[in-house]
């Protein structure tokens, strides 16, 4: 009888479809994963630790950089931490601002996702740079409104720091034509691709107990078939106010967390087509004239938290009254996704960890931070 | 190794059996359900790879075609980067630039040192201006570094800076191989407050009235020979001696007339060659009419404010051109900014200036529309 060993490799820290500074070690069968282990840490660059040094407003484009796909949604959700401990109200057409925000990015972030997820298939660059040209498009916006493509600290407390351009609607009502067809394209692409098909069906199952367990949040939980978003589970900005659909997956696989994305991108489209509705009624300006933003909050802790495109964003704050917040920690979905990585690998090929990897969609920079 | 390890074999890899994960008929959701993500298969073997193939030819066939339409995802839409250059926003943010009055050559910064607290990673370092004289500080910075290499561009210094001295410049071709020429120096940030309009012209044209106003201010403060920007030293000079001059001719003294000396400067500062509202800038003769309009729409409104002088605003509404070449001419108003800084006070009915705003941004949405047209045109 022949005897076989298991073989510990790294893959790691710098593989190309490692989406960023990242190690698994592996303990493998032949070509099947008995254990992985995910170790991450190296791009740690003391984010939390030199939020504590700066002040409020200081931080803001620090959030940009944490997930730098969707600088818009950490600036949301870190705004609106603030807003809490400080007691700040938004008016009306700053949160339909910020939302119309959030929603495109949500958009960008699952067009980029995708790309890069069938990237790591063996797909390489169609899919990717259909999925990087809708992103470019609305970036395009971001950069019209804030100034900058990804950094774009366009979130204040009370507000965002100036009004939509007069340009901003009609070439938004036209990227909306543009986006049903990217989608449907996407879908004619691969939806029954056989290739895909078979790299994604059945593999990185995560069964709906162990995400829960694990507090996995984002697309990978409602992959998994809860129905869980933030966005309905606890409105916050003006959510309430829209209609729109959770989509959710039946297995757990891979293949689901791929169409969960596709749906959403659907579903963040229409709330952008009743933003648009409702925008030109919404009462006040793009920002509270009242507040401050060199912000000294009481003593008190808050935390807020935003379905951000990977999942729950949370920010915790603690004021000591001063200009500075005393303790600020990130809950960053990327990090909490990523963790059950071991479980979700443990019994696949080789070669579908990296697929497994790209469907949870992570970014470093909010893994480590 | 023992054969234990290998109890560790797998038995889920072939997955079927664990595709019948159970979902739970969601929960209550408001305005909404939860949808299940319906999975589908392929009709026939092969169907679907056909059906991707098609995407894949139609977008090669329609790459031919340049596309300009954003509702379309066809077509090429490349911009051939250098020799074309996508127009940039207003708000478009790069580093951070100091500025200085075209007319005078002083700095507007006061060394108030808002920009120095915000910036996050601590870039801006400055020093203020001190009297020669008497030693005290004055509103005035002597030196000002900006490190552009550890910048992130976030903006803030230009949204707190009460006098709107400190701006995001568009320019972002600041690639060298030479890295300490990235820690930026006052004369290397000093743009004259016409490029800063060029640039940026309704945001300028919403702080161009409280920015000359503070300006005026510290301007008394200052001594001298103190924060002006140093490219523009002998310029001023020159002006001044050129004042004297005329002084000693004439007796009624006039305000200052620097601008023809200024011409010359502008022209020697690269960038702001084509920036200067009065430059010749024939190649864009849509702008230039619109500007002119700008102009006149201005005046119209000063002169319904102050009916004494009314033969100032002439020649300014003739257009910088006249000012500019005939070198003694009295009370130059030869940059539409300045002229109205230059003006006497006036004693106007309240709603004037706000009429005059309003004019003034509705000229400048005017000549952003017809710039566009042109290019449209062209293209
Ligand atoms: S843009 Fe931000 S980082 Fe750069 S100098 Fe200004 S405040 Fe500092
Ligand atoms: S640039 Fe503005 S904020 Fe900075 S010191 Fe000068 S006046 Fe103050």
């Amino acid at each position: 009888m022949i005897t076989t060993d298991e073989l510990q490799i790294n893959i790691g820290p710098q593989h190309p479809s490692t989406h960023g500074v990242f190690r698994m070690l592996l303990t493998v069968d032949g070509e099947t994963v008995v254990h992985l282990e995910p170790v991450f840490g190296y791009l740690h660059r003391n984010h939390e630790q030199l939020a504590e040094v700066n002040t409020y407003l200081q931080n803001m484009p620090y959030t940009d950089r944490l997930d730098y796909f969707n600088s818009m949604a950490n600036n949301h959700a870190y705004a609106l931490a603030v807003e809490k401990l400080a007691g700040i109200e938004v008016p009306e057409r700053a949160e339909y601002i910020r939302v119309l925000m959030v929603e495109l990015t949500r958009i960008l972030n699952h067009a980029g996702a995708l790309g890069f997820m069938i990237n790591d298939m063996g797909a390489w660059q169609t899919p990717l740079a259909f999925g990087i040209r809708e992103r470019e498009k609305i970036l395009d916006l971001f950069e019209l409104v804030s100034g900058a493509r990804m950094m774009c600290n366009y979130f204040r407390f009370g507000g965002v720091v100036r009004d939509i351009p007069d340009e901003f609607i009609p070439r938004m009502k036209k990227l909306m034509i543009a986006m049903p067809a990217y989608m449907d394209e996407l879908e004619r692409l691969l939806r029954e691709n056989e290739i895909l098909l078979a790299r994604s069906e059945g593999i990185g199952i995560l069964p709906r107990e162990v995400a829960v367990s694990y507090g996995v949040t984002g697309p990978v939980l409602r992959g998994s078939g809860i129905a869980y978003d933030i966005r309905k589970a606890e409105p916050y900005s003006i959510y309430d106010r829209f209609d729109f659909d959770v989509p959710v997956g039946s297995v757990g696989d891979v293949y689901d967390r791929f169409l969960v994305r596709i749906e959403e991108m659907r579903q963040s489209r229409r709330i952008l087509e009743q933003i648009i509705e409702q925008l030109p009624d919404a009462s006040g300006g793009h920002i509270n004239p009242k507040a401050r933003q060199n912000v000294r909050p009481p003593v008190g802790d808050a935390y807020a938290r935003v379905e951000s495109p990977k999942g729950e964003l949370g920010f915790y704050l603690v004021s000591d009254g001063g200009t500075k917040p005393y303790r600020y920690k990130v809950r960053a979905p990327s990090f909490i996704n990523l963790t059950p990585l071991g479980d979700m690998c443990r019994g696949y090929k080789v070669a579908d960890i990296v697929v497994i990897l790209g469907s949870i969609d992570i970014v470093m920079g909010e893994v480590d931070r | 190794m023992s054969n234990d390890t290998l109890t560790h074999s797998v038995t889920f890899t072939e997955a079927p059996a664990a595709l019948t994960v159970v979902v739970d008929p969601t929960p209550q959701i408001a305005r909404g359900s939860a949808v299940i993500v319906e999975r589908r298969r392929p009709k026939a073997a092969g169907w679907s790879l056909l059906q991707g193939l098609g995407v894949v030819v139609d977008h090669w066939r329609k790459s031919f075609r340049k596309l300009d339409d954003p509702t379309q995802i066809a077509g090429t839409f490349t911009t051939e980067y250098p020799e074309e250059r996508l127009p940039l926003p207003e708000a478009y943010r790069n580093m951070p630039i100091l500025l200085f009055d075209d007319a005078t050559g002083h700095e507007l910064c006061t060394s108030c040192f808002q920009c120095q607290r915000i910036c996050p990673p601590q870039v801006i370092h400055m020093t203020q201006a001190k009297d020669p004289e008497t030693g005290k500080p004055v509103p005035a910075v002597s030196e000002f570094i900006i490190e552009y290499d550890a910048c992130m561009s976030c903006g803030f210094c230009a949204e707190v800076c009460p006098f709107d001295a400190i701006k995001m410049d568009h320019d972002f071709e600041l690639s060298t191989a030479n890295h300490p020429s990235l820690t930026v120096h006052k004369a290397g940030l000093l743009r004259p407050v016409s490029y800063y309009q060029s640039i940026a012209p309704t945001f300028w044209a919403e702080a161009e009235a409280s920015a000359y106003k503070k300006l005026e201010a510290n301007k008394k403060r200052r001594p001298a020979s103190i924060g002006i920007a140093p490219q523009m030293i002998e310029q001023v000079k020159a002006a001044h001696e050129l004042r004297d001059d005329q002084q000693e001719a004439d007796s009624p003294p006039a305000p200052v007339a620097i601008a023809p000396a200024l011409d010359a400067g502008r022209a020697a500062t690269p960038a702001t060659a084509s920036a200067a509202p009065a430059a010749s800038d024939g190649d864009l003769p849509t702008d230039k009419a619109a500007r002119l309009a700008a102009i006149r729409a201005r005046n119209e409104a000063k002169k319904a404010a102050e009916q004494a002088a009314p033969a100032q605003a002439q020649p300014a509404a003739e257009g910088a051109a006249t000012a500019l070449t005939t070198p003694d001419a009295p009370l130059t108003d030869a940059l539409p900014a300045a002229s109205e800084r230059t003006a006497p006070p006036a004693p106007a009915t309240p709603d004037a200036p706000l009429d005059e705003k309003a004019a003034r941004l509705a000229a400048i949405r005017a000549r952003n529309a017809a710039k566009k047209a042109a290019q449209a045109e062209e293209e």
